[in-house]
């Protein structure tokens, strides 16, 4: 015979089990995949809007940081002042810059063929 | 009938996804979520970034999903209904969804890197680098392709008014972008008014036609593809693929549901002959042809690039890549599933209302009769899948939605679709040209500036392709297409059971061997079939797009051979 701890557990698994199940039938389910929807278009839109901003990104690091990559950049004393606040943005110049021979299959993520 | 094998189709790919797509997880790939996805263990808050399954499932199957689903299944209807089916459905179940999954599960243990840093890794360096020079082709051959598609359909029966709404759609998309991005209105405002606007472009589409020569569009695509490759993404590509993709589940779930409510026996035989005259004019074995018909419905190399490109970055964790990977390529499936039954059970009316006559249209000799039918009224695959599209929906209680705008709405959703290929494509291309031009870099600088420039980049592969769009023949460029892209998928899918095979040791790696290496000599043979039989043909009709498509054709069979000989000598098939 089951001690009552057990019995409340089992309830309790019955009830998450009972509530998964008509959870497919409710108007709950209806709202996660209209989320999913909503959630999968703004996704996308993010995508290519990063594509715009991925190279205004790449273009202002290289104009205050490519002094450290050897392009003659004037204010270098900017570059030492910002420093601190770029360390993210070193960290994915570099990954970019590394992935560069790689692009092929990321820009067929992002821009979508078939 | 339409209903039962909308059903059927639904059920197989329900049950095999937890039967087959489940057992791969298990034991090809050992799925399991104690492994760290590069999302989480690669996390940079750009480009390693999680996101929710039912999300990233959405994102994924909006860039796989486009025409090619459509045309493909529609041109093998010539085949009779059945034989393009089973391709379909075994070819997506067994190889298609397959080479989908691996390529994104492969990418995932390699740090998100691509398909082609993978197929490098396993088979050599060389592979790698033959990787650009077949996708370069292979785009030249989707530009040449997709825009023989569309001009085929902007000047076929009802072109007029799919081609005003298609630029009236362009317009919407502008606007839709300024709102969005200048008057910076709220998301969902927008959303509401660019839906309004996209439906007042089908209202007027039928009402202002715009009829031109095939010429002239390939003049504007050549023209557009450039334009719309150089300006930024947010002021036309995203918000039209934003509006895209309502069309594309609009169409979708309205084709569903007429599908299932249609009742109809199939007016297509169920096969015709195994030879069918199709390809060229020639008689077109369905067995190696069938794949250079049928590409993305069944299986395509996009998708390996797809999959390995932002899909594996963004995976939350390893079990939801079957839902995305595996899953995503059954819902293209279950597309052209409902493209062939609609063409199955009203193709042969959609032609004779379009005034082909009974003696053409001998149902006795299909496989014939439809190459010849299609030619006398200048209807491809597109423009049979819009006549037949609009009957199945007029058929069913849907029929309330006047005929003229569904036949927009169809064409639309085909020429949406691969518009958007179009443009992508030169974007590509740019990309592919710069790299396959870096050996360039220090012995001909003069030469590798020249072919890096933004505007020749982009110039090369639309000029190519829209001369061989405006003057090849459609059949042969879609095979050639076809071709280049399931030679992408055989190297993916190689890569995949490399993969499987070498650095996971798995003892079922024969589920992805033994597709791999089918797939490999059908693609191969069907290479073979289209340079030897198919070509010369061409080349005696049209000398110069003839040559130009042979050249291309022969590269791919050289470089399939390279490939082979690496994934052989690396005996990357083998389990140690």
């Amino acid at each position: 015979m089951p001690v009552r701890g057990e019995t409340v557990l089992h309830r309790h698994n019955c009830k998450k089990l009972k509530s998964r199940l008509m959870g497919f039938s409710t108007l709950d389910s209806l709202r996660r995949i209209l989320s999913a929807f909503d959630a999968s278009h703004r996704e996308r839109a993010l995508a290519l809007t990063a594509v715009e901003m991925e190279e205004l990104e790449n273009i202002f690091t290289l104009l205050l940081l490519g002094s450290f990559v050897g392009f003659p950049s004037p204010p270098s004393f900017l570059a030492i002042e910002l420093l601190p606040f770029m360390e993210k943005e070193l960290a994915v110049l570099n990954k970019r810059a590394k992935d560069s021979g790689d692009m092929l299959a990321e820009m067929c993520g992002t821009l979508g063929i078939d | 009938m339409t209903a039962l094998i909308t059903i059927i189709g639904f059920l197989l790919y329900l049950i095999l996804y937890f039967v087959y797509g489940k057992k791969i997880e298990r034991d090809v790939v050992m799925a399991s979520d104690d492994n760290e996805a590069p999302s989480k263990r690669l996390y940079d808050g750009v480009d390693y970034i999680a996101a929710r399954k039912e999300v990233l499932f959405g994102h994924h199957f909006a860039s796989i999903a486009g025409a090619a689903p459509i045309i493909g299944p529609a041109i093998a209807i010539c085949w009779g209904w059945l034989p393009g089916l089973l391709w379909v459905w075994f070819g997506n179940i067994f190889i298609g969804a397959v080479h989908d999954y691996l390529a994104l599960m492969a990418s995932v243990r390699y740090d998100g890197k691509s398909i082609q840093f993978v197929a490098s890794d396993i088979m050599g360096k060389r592979t790698g680098v033959a990787f650009y020079w077949i996708v370069f082709f292979l785009l030249i051959l989707v530009v040449a392709a997709f825009s023989a598609v569309i001009a085929g359909l902007y000047v076929g029966p009802d072109g007029g008014a799919i081609g005003a709404t298609y630029v009236f759609k362009i317009i919407a998309a502008l606007i839709l972008g300024v709102l969005l991005y200048r008057v910076k209105m709220n998301f969902y405002v927008a959303t509401i008014l660019g839906i309004i606007m996209l439906f007042i472009a089908l209202a007027l589409g039928p009402v202002f036609p715009i009829t031109l020569s095939k010429i002239t569009w390939m003049w504007i695509f050549f023209f557009y593809i450039i334009i719309a490759a150089a300006i930024p993404v947010n002021v036309l590509l995203q918000p039209r693929d934003y509006l895209n993709s309502f069309l594309l589940y609009f169409g979708l779930i309205l084709g569903f549901v007429a599908a299932v409510f249609a009742f109809r026996g199939f007016e297509v035989p169920i096969a015709s002959t195994f030879s069918p005259i199709l390809l060229g004019g020639k008689p077109t074995p369905f067995w190696p042809a069938i794949p250079l018909v049928i590409a993305c419905g069944s299986l395509s190399g996009f998708h390996s690039l797809v999959a390995s490109g932002t899909t594996s970055k963004q995976l939350e964790k390893e079990t939801d890549a079957l839902a995305i990977g595996y899953g995503a390529m059954f819902m293209e499936g279950f597309l052209s599933t409902i493209v062939i039954v609609s063409i199955a059970g009203f193709g042969y009316t959609a032609l004779k209302n379009l005034g082909v006559t009974e003696a053409v249209l001998n149902p006795g000799n299909w496989g014939a009769a439809f190459t010849k039918a299609s030619a006398s009224v200048k209807m491809g695959g597109a423009n049979l899948f819009v006549q037949s599209y609009s009957d199945m929906v007029g058929s069913t209680w849907l029929s309330f939605i006047p005929v003229k705008y569904v036949k927009v709405l169809a064409g639309m959703w085909v020429a949406s679709f691969a518009m958007t290929t179009l443009d992508t494509t030169n974007r590509l291309a740019r990309y592919c040209i710069s790299e396959m031009a870096l050996p360039l870099k220090e012995s001909a600088t003069g030469a590798y500036n020249f072919l890096t420039n933004r505007w020749i980049a982009s110039i090369i592969p639309a000029a190519i392709g829209i001369y061989l769009g405006a003057s090849g023949n459609f059949l042969i460029l879609w095979g050639s297409f076809g071709a280049a892209n399931q030679l992408i998928a055989a190297i993916a899918l190689m890569t995949g059971a490399g993969f499987v095979a070498k650095k996971l040791k798995s003892k079922f790696a024969s589920v992805a061997v033994y597709p791999a290496w089918l797939l490999w000599i059908t693609v191969t043979c069907g290479i073979a079939w289209f340079i030897v039989v198919v070509q010369p043909g061409e080349i005696a009709a049209k000398p110069v797009p003839g040559w130009t498509v042979m050249i291309i054709s022969l590269v791919l069979l050289i470089l399939n051979f390279v490939f082979i000989y690496d994934f052989v000598k690396s005996k990357a098939y083998k389990v140690d």
